[in-house]
């Protein structure tokens, strides 16, 4: 029979609610809360449960996930489920990391399920299936029952359908399909095209992704009396990293004081450095105006070609970051600089 | 202009004491058919097969394909080409259906060429493995192209030509089964009926990526990078004014045949007067420079609106540099108020992740897609191989290779196969017939 290995958070694990979110990596040989669903429906055997609090997950990635492949580099598994995680947006976006690490270490499917809300769908979508899921646990067993559906067919090595007859989202990974009825491509096109004359309803078979270009703003006239802020995706963060922003496929951003400062001390002053993974951090670190120009800005500031510098950089993280994270991030931060009376800002990117 | 094409409907071909269509059989003097072959003293070996749907049959590198066909009246069937150059798409041309003439390499392959199964699990991705085929085999003193990448192919090409048009001789006093008239008023002369139609063009991107003479597609003999988009009625195109070229990846092909048959061009005869308008074809081309691009997208749009034109299907050969060719005519259709359809495949990647086009815009926002040219195909071995398996692999076939860290070689020592779409012969069959379209996955 075939082995499956599936993944919860300290709840659904039942170790406990909010108060234990810190739990750390566990596995276990047997079948704990929601893995007996999937024991049930599943045509294959559940050998593990691994469970693993969300905090945990969220702030202690890198550990968490290392730990987690180390209990299974010596566990015989043919496929792996994580969640479900309905709307809880820790929880969906451990089931995404970890199921992300389990599909690139050992190259077994990795099915999870979360609602529409959850951020770990649009973060992880491309890179294990993720199916539609409701807002909460009382969902838990329709959830489960349709990744369990799918995982069934992918062991049957039956012939899988495209995203919409499966039912997951999307993940922007094209192939070629030979059409059921096997309608050949010109009477396709006379179809789309007499309606497109006729203005009715049609659907691209290519639809391109729509593009949100924002307009260039007008020139600032005069620099010395404008407030300009510094906003980066470089990952320049207080070396304890107190906002927990991730160094890669970042949700989180930081704002800092520096008010009393004319320049970024570096890593090796235990002050500032960079998180972010897609760059080698070496001259960043060194030098956190290399990313962050809080030196030169005071400069400016002194010799009143700017009129103030903001007292706050704002930092996240851009590598894999996915669009729409990043332009809710970029909303949030605009809102603070338009509320504290910023003109202008400069943003700096890796 | 009024075209008829005259059909004989061919239900098995046979070699015989002489070239004679009888009765559904095309029987072929294949000595006599090889003297047409051999009229070139570049051809040093030839050999004709017969090869028929079903069959266990691997044909590679395939370089073109034909329909045989007879000009009635006299004159080449491929005017500017064959013969001497005279107008196309007018009086009866007698057709050959369901077969075409396949031109293969008896052992060199080169980037354009492609692979065709005729049978098993391989022969669904294309349609001439639906057809009977005449199988010319032949190799040519073509040395200084022989270990190109880049072949013009062409003492096979042309005489692939004149086997079809020799074919075609075998109906010159015989009655068609049936024929297919094709028939447009000139613009200013329509009835009211018709006017109010809405006005529908077809705007062809034939391959004419090269610079150098001898690869691209030729209109009546003239080198498609050469020309700036012209109007041209839909008959020339069906009836010989057009032949293939010997470029693009095989996949995204229109081979000589597709032009002859063009199946977009004739689902749009079929709505003329009833749903639309057809006002005829704006031939374009796909040439590499920037401002080539820009300047036939501009032409394309001003014969449109002059033209009066409410809507178009725009299709390009090709892929890659291309698709800036396909979009940007697309795009200069819609500003110009031209309502647009595209049709043309994807270059998704083996892993399916990759952009799909060189260039997007959401202005084509109704593209028909006919296929991925990086899908990997696997196929098992077959009873027998038409040419040279090892084409594949050797010759730098859009689809083949060599070596793999990962996959190894395109071929293998059981003469199984691995390759790309890219090499499967017309495999996107970008001209309309293609039952594939692209999905997520």
């Amino acid at each position: 029979m075939k082995k499956a290995v599936v993944y919860l958070n300290q709840f659904f694990g039942q170790i406990g609610g909010e108060d234990v979110a810190d739990h750390a990596p566990e596995i276990r040989e047997e079948k704990v809360g929601a893995a007996m669903l999937y024991n049930q429906l599943l045509d294959a055997e559940v050998t593990h449960t691994v469970i693993c609090g969300d905090n945990f997950m969220g702030s202690r990635t890198e550990e968490a996930v290392e730990t987690i492949l180390d209990f299974l580099k010596d566990v015989d598994f043919d496929i792996f489920f994580a969640g479900p995680a309905f709307q809880a947006g820790r929880y969906g976006m451990a089931c995404g990391e970890i199921g992300k690490a389990v599909k690139e270490e050992f190259d077994v499917p990795v099915i999870s399920s979360m609602n529409i809300e959850n951020p770990g769908v649009e973060v992880f979508k491309k890179d294990i299936y993720i199916f539609p899921g409701g807002h909460s646990a009382a969902k838990m067993r329709d959830d489960v029952k349709k990744i369990t559906d799918f995982g069934n067919k992918i062991l049957n090595g039956e012939k899988l359908l495209p995203a919409e007859k499966e039912g997951y989202y999307k993940r922007g990974i094209r192939h070629q399909y030979f059409l059921e009825d096997e309608t050949p491509a010109y009477e396709r096109a006379i179809d789309m095209l007499l309606k497109k004359i006729n203005g009715e309803e049609f659907e691209s078979e290519l639809p391109i992704p729509e593009l949100d270009l924002v307009e260039i703003a007008p020139a600032i006239e005069d620099l010395s009396k404008t407030t300009i802020a510094l906003v980066t995706s470089g990952g320049i963060v207080p070396v304890d990293n107190p906002d927990k922003i991730q160094s890669a496929s970042a949700t989180r951003w930081g704002k800092y004081d520096i008010s009393a400062m004319d320049k970024l001390d570096n890593r090796e002053d235990l002050a500032f450095k960079t998180i972010h993974a897609g760059y080698d951090p070496a001259a960043a670190d060194a030098d956190p105006n290399v990313v962050v120009p809080v030196d030169a800005m005071r400069k400016y500031e002194k010799e009143g070609r700017i009129g103030k510098l903001h007292d706050y950089f704002y930092s996240t993280v851009g590598t894999g970051t996915t669009q729409k994270e990043a332009a809710r991030m970029g909303k949030e931060i605009a809102q603070e600089l338009q509320d504290a009376n910023v003109q202008a800002v400069i943003l700096t990117s890796t | 202009m009024k075209l008829e094409l005259g059909n004989f409907y061919v239900k098995d071909i046979e070699f015989g004491a002489k070239t004679a269509f009888n009765d559904g059989i095309l029987t072929i003097n294949k000595e006599e058919a090889l003297e047409v072959v051999f009229k070139d003293n570049h051809i040093t070996e030839a050999d004709l097969r017969i090869v028929k749907p079903g069959d266990m049959v691997r044909l590679v590198p395939v370089k073109e394909a034909i329909e045989p066909r007879f000009r009635v009246g006299g004159g080449p069937v491929f005017p500017g080409v064959t013969g001497k150059l005279m107008q196309a798409g007018e009086g009866e041309t007698r057709c050959l259906k369901d077969m075409s003439v396949l031109v293969v390499g008896k052992h060199w392959g080169g980037f354009q060429d492609g692979l065709i199964d005729m049978g098993g699990e391989g022969a669904k991705y294309t349609h001439f493995s639906s057809l009977k085929n005449v199988v010319l085999v032949a190799d040519t003193d073509e040395e200084f192209e022989q270990r190109e990448q880049q072949k013009k192919n062409h003492a096979l090409r042309w005489a692939g030509m004149r086997l079809a048009e020799y074919l075609g001789e075998a109906v010159k006093d015989l009655e068609p089964e049936d024929k297919d008239t094709y028939e447009l008023e000139p613009l200013t002369k329509r009835s009211k009926e018709l006017d109010e139609l809405p006005s529908v063009a077809i705007v062809m991107q034939p391959q004419s990526q090269m610079e150098e003479k001898g690869y691209n597609d030729l209109n009546y003999g003239w080198d498609t990078n050469r020309m700036l988009p012209t109007f041209m009625h839909p008959n020339e195109i069906l009836d010989g004014a057009m032949i293939s070229g010997s470029f693009m990846p095989c996949s995204s092909k229109w081979a000589t045949y597709d032009f002859q048959n063009f199946p977009l061009i004739r689902r749009l005869y079929q709505e003329h007067g009833k749903t639309i308008n057809f006002v005829g074809v704006i031939m374009s081309n796909l040439n590499v420079a920037l401002e080539q691009k820009e300047r036939s997208a501009q032409f394309v749009a001003q014969m449109a609106k002059s033209l009066g034109v409410d809507a178009a299907i725009v299709t390009e050969e090709g892929y890659g540099n291309p698709d800036a060719d396909y979009i940007g005519c697309l795009v200069a259709l819609e500003d110009a108020g031209v309502k647009t359809v595209g049709v043309s495949n994807e270059a998704t990647g083996r892993d399916g992740g990759s952009q799909p086009l060189v260039t997007l815009d959401p202005k084509a926002d109704a593209l028909v897609s006919t296929g991925n040219v990086s899908e990997l195909i696997e196929l098992p071995p077959m009873d027998e191989v038409i040419g040279e398996l090892e084409a594949l692999a050797r010759d730098g076939l859009s689809g083949g290779w060599e070596d793999d860290e990962v996959l190894g070689s395109s071929v293998k020592e059981d003469g199984s196969i691995i390759m790309e779409n890219n090499a499967m012969f017309c495999g996107d069959r970008i001209a309309g017939w293609s039952p594939k379209t692209m999905k997520e996955f």
